[in-house]
């Protein structure tokens, strides 16, 4: 059962490690990011990814989003969400790798909650992803009701889940 | 019940992404390696983690190797590879950041199987990092038979690092 618009966004905990500012080489104490207390009363864009430096993730997708966080933050935007079936320390490590600093939190579904919650999972076995990984999607939830989702028909390719199209919808 | 010294290793598909040294910056793509197919007549120090770019690991444990891998290939070892729970990507990628090259083979053990076959996987669920994370150890397999096994007891790199290793070999 997938979610759909109109929905409430379901409600998980995810874990991200916040970037710190005074010293971006410190690793702050992980924290968690709960789906409905964080993002109550905001508009939040959540992106998921098939992988953390994987090729279309890496080169298309996150690069985009942290080139126009700015713009997309100044159309309405509270917060900005990165996820994938990686662990909290893999994706900051890849957000500290794009130069991602505090404009997108990069969290960790390691556990598979969202995807489970949301229906997202898909089974990338045949590219040694394993069974249960997010899907390509992104959603902007406007205080925990979803308003638009959109999922890559070909998760090996960024259209409609682009920062581009994310801000044509805003 | 874990795999001892003077066992075989399981024959398990591991995966992992082939050192291109003409395309340093990119991920090739994962190929899939079967552990008796690419360990047989060979000696291999084989190393695990609980996670890639996690603290211990980044810090201590895999730097060791890094740094030590001709010095342990000179002993007569024909392969040094690292095994962790993440997938191919993310091993490649925390290889590239230690500038392995070609001299750690960074394998995926994205499903467990290697790990729960030899009895050496913990939970992480609790600290939102998955249900199967290998625990850290280190193995010399000889010819697919364990010949050393060092399975840290607690947090750290003791019996499991490059220089309690180097020292059995």
């Amino acid at each position: 059962m997938t979610i759909k618009a109109g929905d409430e966004f379901p409600q998980v905990q995810l874990k991200y490690i916040p970037f710190n500012a005074t010293n971006p080489d410190a690793c702050l104490s992980p924290q968690v990011l709960d789906t409905k207390k964080d993002f109550a009363g905001k508009k939040v864009v959540v992106v998921g990814v098939p992988g953390a430096f994987t090729p279309t993730c890496s080169a298309q997708h996150l690069p985009a989003y942290v080139a126009k966080a700015d713009e997309i933050k100044a159309k309405g935007i509270d917060l900005i969400v990165f996820t994938s079936s990686n662990d909290f320390f893999v994706l900051s490590a890849w957000g500290n790798s794009a130069g991602v600093e505090d404009k997108i939190i990069m969290a960790g579904d390691a556990n598979g909650d969202l995807g489970r919650a949301t229906g997202l999972s898909v089974d990338f076995s045949k590219f040694g992803l394993g069974s249960q990984r997010l899907t390509r999607f992104a959603v902007v939830i406007d205080d925990g009701k979803v308003e638009h989702l959109f999922t890559e028909p070909d998760p090996s390719d960024v259209t409609v889940t682009s920062a581009d199209n994310i801000l044509s919808v805003l | 019940m874990a795999i001892q010294v003077g066992d075989t290793i399981p024959n398990t598909v591991l995966t992992y992404a082939p050192y291109n040294p003409e395309h340093a910056d990119v991920c090739s793509v994962p190929q899939p390696m079967n552990t008796h197919d690419a360990f047989k007549g060979k000696r291999v120090v084989l190393f695990a983690v609980p996670g890639a770019f996690t603290p211990t690991c980044s810090e201590t444990h895999m730097p060791e190797y890094a740094t030590r891998a001709a010095e342990i290939k000179a002993k007569n070892v024909d392969i040094v590879a690292c095994v962790a729970s993440n997938d191919p990507f993310v091993m490649d990628a925390w290889g590239k950041a230690h500038g392995v090259k070609d001299s750690v083979l960074m394998l995926s053990d994205a499903n467990g199987e290697f790990g729960s076959a030899i009895g050496l996987v913990n939970d992480g669920t609790k600290m939102r990092m998955g249900p199967i994370r290998l625990a850290r150890f280190a193995m010399i397999i000889n010819d697919l038979k364990v010949e050393y096994l060092g399975v840290e007891p607690a947090r750290g790199v003791t019996v499991s690092g490059a220089a309690s290793v180097i020292a059995k070999l």
